[in-house]
């Protein structure tokens, strides 16, 4: 556009420089002058298309968002599903924040339903090695049936019991052994799939 | 089945539980009504007080080539004598006796009972070990063996020897020794995973039987000593896979359908099957599978309650087990018929206690059932019961750190358990009858110990 407005302004000027000089040469046969109708729907049409233009990137730049909104809250709900719950010491009892924990993946579950867990229970490093190993595996059935008591179907979770021998803390006091006694939760099928539900 | 109930006199230390919770539950069963009339349970010390006979060894000789090994031979056999548990080996012998004439007078005089004298001789292939045994009292022979044993190098080298001791010992006291025996357990690598290992009976020949760095425990031997069974998750899931020791041939046993953890196997004494608990499965509990023939799962006890850890009696008729049908954080040891029925409990369970009682072991040769645990959530100790008819005692058999999961030795006499001292872990073996511990390996993170029943030569 500013370069068509340049254009027009030389010519213009060209034929004002041309008129002032010795003998005339003959008038050259004047320029076609410019088609305003052609050059406004030119403009219009340049102008059009870059409002599309911006309206496009607005709309890819709102997708985006919702996008990375969605992914993040995909994100948010599997850190959820896979969020661990404690247990007391040698009880398979589901305490009451490991119920809100377990609660908080129900829904997900729900709205997701090609999504299946494995379920692992864990032991601290007290008590017999085999024991521990039931132990654990009660643990790990008592989350499933909590699970299975809101409607989500059995075969959604597999249940498997690590006992006293994957220690998340090291440690030998209670504070390594309240967070040894754990649930933990593996996304076996459908991570892509889950919906947070909402 | 009968123990020579002599040595559990129970003396010092005695402490009765009353068995009421358990004798309403056998009150169905015949087994159980033949001890309806028991006192109770006693907990104490369970050590003979008597002297052990002394014994000597006259240092032994060698012949037409034997010489080049006699004296590893001697230090071997020396060994398992002591590790016997059943006599005051002496240990200083005047430096006159040797050779082969045998001084009765002198060797009363220094105090033996009975004398061990020995000779190598070269047998073109390996060698023979000539034993004899005296009895210093009366000045005669009692004994007399040749025993076949390879050249050092062999592997069998140091379990030939044993096995001359262990008839030493049999020729003494009527009874086999055990030093012709391995132990199996798990050792745990820095990365937290276990393998399974097996240790001579005097801790010697550390032998690694697994390598698959991923949890692989509860090792058991098959009766005939050729087969380990244990679980494993080297393919994820715990499952129950047979090893047999001299093809390196593995099986898995079948899936249960439903699923589940597959968990602390036993075999049966006959070796035809295998018992083991699932967890997890709509089914959870105790089942047998006949590995001989491959197949006849059976389903043994369990339901919403867990039972597991399962040791059959010598004859193959009972049963003993861990459950967790009292509830979670008091975990008993109970009895039941082999084939599944009513169940009492063994261990002294009290409704409302903190007792902590698990992983039995039946011993190989009498009535009684070995087990850890803790009466009141302090440390962890080891435990024997005697099921005989005579009378129900429970004895405490150590008293230091936290001691676990006892296995008894095919001489039904030692017991092989895992130690946490102050300084670590490390495997022990105690003599039920003096109470006498011995460390076996020291220093390690072991765990779940089984021992092998005795193994013959033909292995």
């Amino acid at each position: 556009m500013i370069v068509r407005h340049f254009f027009i302004a030389v010519t213009a000027a060209t034929l004002v420089v041309g008129s002032c000089g010795g003998d005339p040469p003959p008038p050259p046969p004047a320029p076609p002058g410019p088609d305003m109708d052609s050059l406004r729907a030119y403009q219009d049409s340049v102008q059009e298309a870059e409002e599309e233009a911006r309206r496009l990137a607005a709309e890819e730049a709102a997708r985006r968002a919702e996008e990375a909104a969605r992914e993040r809250a995909r994100q948010g709900a599997a850190r959820t599903l896979v969020q661990m719950v404690f247990f007391d010491y040698d009880m398979s009892e589901i305490r009451d924040d490991a119920a809100s924990a377990l609660r908080a993946k129900v829904d997900i579950l729900r709205a997701s339903p090609q999504v299946q867990l494995r379920i692992e229970g864990h032991a601290d490093e007290r008590g017999s090695t085999e024991y521990n190993l039931a132990l654990g595996n009660r643990r790990a059935v008592a989350m499933r049936d909590f699970l299975t008591g809101f409607g989500l179907s059995e075969s959604r979770f597999s249940v498997v019991s690590f006992g006293e021998e994957r220690p998340l803390e090291s440690g030998s006091d209670e504070s390594a052994w309240s967070r040894n006694r754990r649930g933990q939760f593996v996304i076996t099928a459908g991570e892509n799939a889950i919906n947070p539900g909402n | 089945m009968n123990l020579p109930l002599g040595v559990v006199q129970s003396f010092g230390l005695r402490w009765t539980v009353t068995l009421c919770v358990s004798m309403g539950l056998l009150a169905s069963s015949g087994f159980a009504q033949e001890r309806d009339s028991l006192p109770g349970v006693s907990l104490g010390l369970v050590y003979e007080n008597q002297p052990q006979p002394a014994l000597a060894i006259q240092p032994f000789t060698g012949r037409f080539g034997g010489a080049d090994l006699v004296d590893d031979v001697e230090v071997i056999v020396g060994r398992d004598l002591r590790n016997s548990d059943r006599f005051e080996v002496m240990d200083s012998i005047p430096a006159g006796l040797v050779g082969d004439v045998v001084d009765y007078t002198l060797w009363d005089r220094l105090g033996a009972v009975w004398l061990i004298t020995g000779q190598v001789e070269g047998a073109g292939e390996g060698y023979i070990l000539i034993l004899e045994l005296h009895d210093v009292v009366y000045g005669q022979s009692v004994e007399r063996g040749r025993f076949r044993i390879p050249d050092e190098a062999d592997s069998d080298f140091r379990m030939a020897v044993h096995r001359a001791s262990d008839e030493l010992v049999r020729w003494a006291t009527g009874d086999p020794g055990m030093a012709a025996s391995r132990i199996a357990f798990t050792m745990t690598d820095n990365q937290g995973n276990k393998d399974i290992y097996v240790i001579d009976s005097d801790g010697e020949n550390l032998d690694r039987i697994t390598n698959y760095r991923d949890l692989t425990l509860s090792p058991t031997w098959s009766p005939d000593g050729n087969k380990i069974a244990f679980t494993s998750y080297k393919s994820e899931l715990p499952r129950i896979y047979e090893l047999d020791l001299r093809t390196g041939k593995e099986n898995m046993l079948p899936e249960v359908r439903g699923g589940g953890d597959y968990i602390t196997p036993t075999y049966h004494p006959d070796g035809t099957t295998l018992a083991f608990a699932v967890t997890g499965n709509a089914r959870s509990g105790i089942f047998t599978y006949n590995v001989e023939r491959n197949c006849c799962l059976v389903f043994l006890s369990g339901g919403r309650w867990y039972d597991l850890s399962p040791t059959y009696s010598p004859d193959g008729q009972w049963m003993a087990f861990n459950t967790n049908r009292f509830g979670d954080a008091v975990p008993q040891v109970m009895l039941m018929p082999s084939r599944g029925g009513d169940a009492e409990t063994l261990s002294p369970y009290e409704y409302g206690g903190r007792g902590y009682f698990t992983a039995p072991d039946w011993s190989p040769v009498g009535d009684m059932v070995a087990f850890h645990g803790s009466i009141n959530r302090g440390t962890y100790h080891i435990l024997v019961a005697s099921v005989s008819n005579d009378g129900r005692r429970l004895n405490q058999l150590t008293w230091e750190g936290n001691n676990e999961d006892p296995s008894w030795a095919p001489d039904g006499r030692h017991l092989a358990f895992v130690g946490e001292r102050r300084w670590g872990f490390g495997l022990f073996v105690v003599d039920v009858a003096t109470g006498r511990l011995r460390p076996l390996l020291a220093g390690r993170r072991v765990g779940l110990p089984d021992w092998s029943p005795a193994l013959s030569a033909e292995r």
